[in-house]
């Protein structure tokens, strides 16, 4: 029911807005929250409790407690007690069979206790231990909170802004807004954060005020995330001051959950700002001077105030709320009964250290206030206000009252005070071992309501001072965050090379390889492309190849001790291939080494190598002191590879003079610098593919138009996969594919490559023992005996048993066969034995080969 | 020798293209703007060694490694800084450059401090070379390869700046 309007209230009447409560349609005001609207729509149940489903109602009105959880809009569990209306939304109730008013599941309040003891769950259902999914799945859905959709994609955008502060002031109360003047006055760089929305239109001079927004921690150097709804702020805070108050403390008497049972703080609100009449005829329980004197407001807004108890005086024998279908109906208090609709119930303040406690204050009780307060800040950190204790009164009410029924400890995860006993009786009898038996503190009000109750309760149980029981770790969040803010905005880097929207244009199909995307193939017939490049021409991007440059005096000898090859023997404008070792003699990566002058090398490494090898290479020119430096240089260069029986024609119509590039000019593994279609190119006569080829590298942004000049000129453009096909059919290797980090270049047939004449290179060492031992295993080619395709990956099998394993398979036209690489027993490895290959659950007959599929001697990539 | 087939400036007219032109072909020209042409060069040894010219800046990332920016052409930059006998190396094509207007937007893709500019960082999670105008300009270079994710990932910071509410 509203009041008349009232001075102060934060509603605009005039302004109506409707929204969908549990199914009624509800009209509040603009400045209402949905909580407010439904509780003057009449409404009174919002929730219902995590284990008993007891109906639950308002009861701090300020976003701690979880007594209005509810679904909006299909986010699960929103405070719609701080949640502003809005037109048209959506209101459920969760963790409800039928109704929040008629739950189904209320029955295990009814029955269940006997068999819902605290910790059951670690007892029963542990027989038969199939059966335990099932139980799993029932326990899951017969409690809990809202229910996420793991299907679900994003309701809402999120982001994360990085700020700076000198002074990060977290709390907008009186003494926040002091210390924050008072900050503001050293020059600007002052935020004040408070989390409630009635700060949302404060203005102070100098300080940057963000609310409705909450800080969610302090960590080291300052951090502080403040969530600000879809926003997170992650500040960098030269110094924290933390103001964040007292919060009010339940009592802990049966009946304390009842709907109707609220904190004098949540009344409040409902009253000031919302000029709601919370009831009828009210009972006011209190252990403070703040508390008792609700009495004097709401007499004044025509609430019959039928009893008012202060609890320092008195000492009940006997303290319950009685209810009638969930809602208090009347206190029982030494034998009299008092007939109300409200029950105003307080057991003081106690400072909300978490924020401090979770940075590394040290937290103790203290016995004049009867509260825990902070003793010892870190450094950085500093705390102002009743969050010191500064201005509370002594509250000492009993840790429990006596009578009949559910006296709840913890509202959230509904432990109740024989449950905690029991916890006691069984042992767990240290607070931070029976708070993860009980669960107390655990739930969504991460302790604000129910750490200080439990400690006096344990303590009580124990025979124990409060000071000795100390406290349980606080642990951020300070509040429950939603996992989207968290993740924030979804920011996938994608390297594209400078001819990938080419390869989009021309309708190819997009992988992703490493962290670059690159075209799979340009049609669903990769074969088409793959005949192309045997027959006649066709175009491949390997802009993604790394790029390094190697120049400086030391160059040649700095390459020399990484490589097994030998490169001082190179002269400028050719190329070889190279296969880098670690020093434990494993293959890291391969590429090709062009030497374009004395001190200048040009470096190709694979896709995915190029910053671990520009790595290597820095960490090994520091450490050998020479004269070099490295350039890695794969963004600047875009690069392709021109391949096919038609590539120097094709490449002869696009340079200033076709015979720069005839076969005698520009012969196999020869490097030179040509313009191509007006481009400066490094064309490198190699041949990955096994045909005639150029790999053409050339700056980056020129990239669009070589390629349209090359395929204008006739170059099919092919993809990765006939790229696989066609290197599978030369046996050339794929580092990373066709090797893992055990194989050496003896295992993997390349036992030609490494020069142990050499001095001395990374990976000699071991190299020198594997030339000595039998490999258990090497790597070679094989045939299938039928036209199926293993995967990679598929089992070898010989007699029987597993024996090795398939790295590379495809379907070859050009050979007309299926052909692959695989790892085999050495006993195994030589040319035409037999070998079997699981392929879809069936063993097939395959001939084990060594070197090229197709032309083996080389002759159409030299011709 | 200076690798040639480095310098996009050396390609033929209208042969080259920017990476953020697809990206950037509707921007908001009051927000962010394509700084990808401008001359960017890689330089290796003393770095400070190299004259600078009106306009120019130094990034110095370390002791030895640095990059120019220049209004030059960056050939021409390239060979006078080995004439000072500094490697260089055109890394124009190498980078792409955004401008960005908005302080709100870089807070939302970097957690550098942006009063500490130049300086390299994090950028959107990838790693970024950081200058600033003198008229307030956020200017933002990432490898070219990343420039259009970048791009699209400062377009998408810009679009969310009108929807940062409480819920």
């Amino acid at each position: 029911m509203r009041l008349d309007e009232r001075v102060g209230e934060r509603i605009d009447r005039a302004k109506a807005v409707s929204f969908t409560f549990a199914g009624w349609k509800v009209t509040g005001f603009v400045g209402d929250t949905i909580a407010s609207a439904a509780f003057a729509a009449g409404k009174r149940v919002f929730s219902r409790s995590f284990k008993y489903h007891r109906p639950r109602g308002l009861l701090c009105c300020s976003g701690h407690c979880p007594n209005c959880q509810m679904t909006v809009d299909g986010v699960p569990n929103v405070r719609v007690c701080t949640e502003p209306i809005r037109e048209g939304a959506v209101v459920e109730g969760q963790n409800v069979r039928w109704s929040l008013d008629f739950d189904l599941m209320s029955v295990t309040d009814k029955v269940g206790g006997p068999f819902t003891p605290v910790g059951f769950y670690y007892r029963t259902f542990i027989r038969p231990r199939a059966a335990w999914p099932l139980y799993e799945k029932f326990l899951r859905s017969a409690a809990g909170l809202g229910k996420l959709d793991p299907h679900a994609g994003h309701s809402r955008r999120y982001d994360t802004e990085h700020r700076r502060a000198r002074v990060l002031v977290v709390g907008a109360g009186w003494a926040g807004r002091a210390a924050a003047a008072e900050a503001a006055k050293a020059g600007p760089g002052v935020v004040l954060v408070d989390e409630d929305v009635r700060h949302a239109d404060l203005e102070l001079p100098g300080i940057e005020v963000l609310a409705p927004a909450r800080a969610l921690g302090i960590w080291e150097g300052g951090l502080v995330p403040v969530d600000a709804g879809t926003l997170l702020y992650r500040f960098r805070a030269e110094k924290v001051v933390v103001a964040t108050g007292a919060t009010e403390q339940p009592v802990v008497f049966p009946g304390n959950d009842l709907v109707g049972v609220m904190l004098p703080d949540g009344v409040r609100r409902l009253v000031r700002d919302f000029s709601i009449k919370p009831g009828e005829r009210a009972v006011v329980l209190g252990a403070d001077d703040e508390t008792l004197a609700i009495a004097a407001e709401l007499e004044e807004i025509g609430i019959e105030i039928v009893k008012v108890v202060d609890l320092r005086e008195a000492r009940p024998r006997e303290l319950v709320a009685e209810g009638g279908k969930g809602r208090v109906r009347r206190l029982l208090l030494d034998g009299e009964r008092y007939s109300c609709d409200l029950l105003v119930a307080s057991g003081g303040r106690q400072p909300a250290y978490s924020l401090l406690a979770q940075a590394g204050a040290r937290v103790e009780y203290d016995d004049g206030l009867g509260v825990f307060v902070p003793i010892v800040l870190p450094d950085g950190v500093e705390a102002v206000g009743a969050v010191t204790g500064e201005g509370l009164s002594k509250i000492a009410p009993e840790p429990t009252y006596p009578g009949r029924g559910k006296c709840f400890v913890c509202i959230c995860e509904d432990v109740t005070t024989k449950d905690m006993k029991r916890a006691i009786g069984e042992g767990f009898d240290s607070i931070e071992l029976a708070k993860r038996y009980t669960t107390t503190t655990m739930g969504p009000c991460q302790g604000k309501l129910c750490h200080l109750p439990s400690i006096r309760v344990y303590a009580e149980q124990n025979r124990m001072y409060e000071s000795a029981i100390g406290t349980t770790t606080a642990r951020p969040p300070w509040a429950p965050v939603e996992l989207g803010l968290l993740a924030g905005r979804e920011l996938t880097p994608a390297r594209l090379g400078s001819i990938h929207w080419r390869h989009e244009e021309a309708g190819a199909t997009i992988q992703w390889a490493g962290p670059w995307k690159r075209p799979y193939a340009y049609s669903d017939k990769p074969e088409d492309e793959v005949r192309a490049v045997h027959e006649s021409l066709g175009v491949i991007d390997v802009s993604t190849l790394g790029k390094l440059l190697v120049e400086g005096p030391d160059a040649v000898a700095l390459l020399e001790r990484l490589y097994p090859n030998r490169f001082g023997d190179m002269k400028p404008g050719r190329i070889r291939y190279g296969v880098l070792t670690s020093d434990g003699g494993r293959i890291m990566d391969d590429g090709t080494i062009a030497r374009l002058a004395d001190d200048l090398f040009y470096v190709t490494t694979t896709s995915t190598g190029a910053d671990a090898v520009t790595a290597w290479f820095e960490w090994w020119n520091a450490v050998w002191g020479y004269e070099a430096v490295i350039v890695n240089v794969t963004g600047a260069l875009a690069a392709v590879n021109l391949a096919g029986p038609q590539a120097r024609v094709a490449l002869g119509r696009l340079v200033d003079d076709p015979d720069d590039v005839s076969a005698d000019a520009f012969t196999y593994l020869d490097a030179k610098e040509l313009d191509v279609a007006g481009v400066p190119t490094l064309a490198l006569r190699i041949g990955f593919v096994g045909e005639l080829g150029y790999e053409l590298h050339f700056p980056s942004p020129a990239g669009e138009h070589l390629w349209d000049a090359l395929v204008a000129g006739g170059a099919r453009p092919f993809g990765l996969e006939p790229q696989r096909v066609l290197r599978l059919e030369k046996g050339h290797v794929i580092v990373g594919q066709d090797t893992d980090s055990e194989s050496n270049l003896y295992s993997s047939g390349m036992s030609w490559l490494p020069k142990m004449d050499k001095d001395d290179f990374v990976g000699k060492f071991a190299l020198e023992h594997f030339a000595q031992r039998d490999e258990k295993e090497k790597l070679v080619g094989f045939t299938m005996e039928q036209n199926v395709v293993p995967a990679e990956g598929a089992q070898i099998v010989i007699e029987g048993l597993p024996a090795g394993r398939v790295t590379s398979a495809r379907r070859s036209e050009a050979v007309g066969e299926v052909i692959g690489l695989a790892w085999v027993p050495t006993e195994r490895a030589d040319p035409g034995t037999r070998v079997e290959i699981v392929v879809d659950r069936q063993r097939r007959g395959a001939r084990i080969t060594h070197g090229a599929f197709y032309d083996p001697s080389g002759e159409r990539m030299r011709s | 020798m200076t690798p040639s087939f480095l310098s996009p400036s050396r390609s033929a007219e209208g042969t080259v293209a920017s990476p953020l032109r697809r990206a950037l072909e509707e921007a908001d020209p009051a927000a962010v703007r394509d700084l990808s042409f401008e001359s960017v060069v890689e330089l290796r040894g003393d770095v400070e060694a190299v004259p600078l010219r009106s306009g120019e800046e130094l990034l110095r990332l370390s002791p030895r490694r640095g990059f120019l920016f220049t209004d030059d052409d960056a050939v021409d930059a390239v060979a006078r800084a080995r004439a000072a006998g500094v490697l260089a190396y055109d890394a124009t094509g190498a980078y792409a450059g955004l401008a960005i207007a908005s302080e709100q937007v870089m807070r939302r893709l970097t957690d550098l401090d942006l009063d500490r500019i130049p300086t390299a960082g994090p950028f959107a999670h990838v790693t970024a070379l950081f200058r600033r105008d003198a008229d307030g300009w956020f200017r933002v270079y990432v490898h070219q390869e990343l420039g259009h994710y970048v791009a699209e990932a400062v377009l998408d910071a810009l679009a969310g700046l009108e929807g940062s509410a409480w819920r």
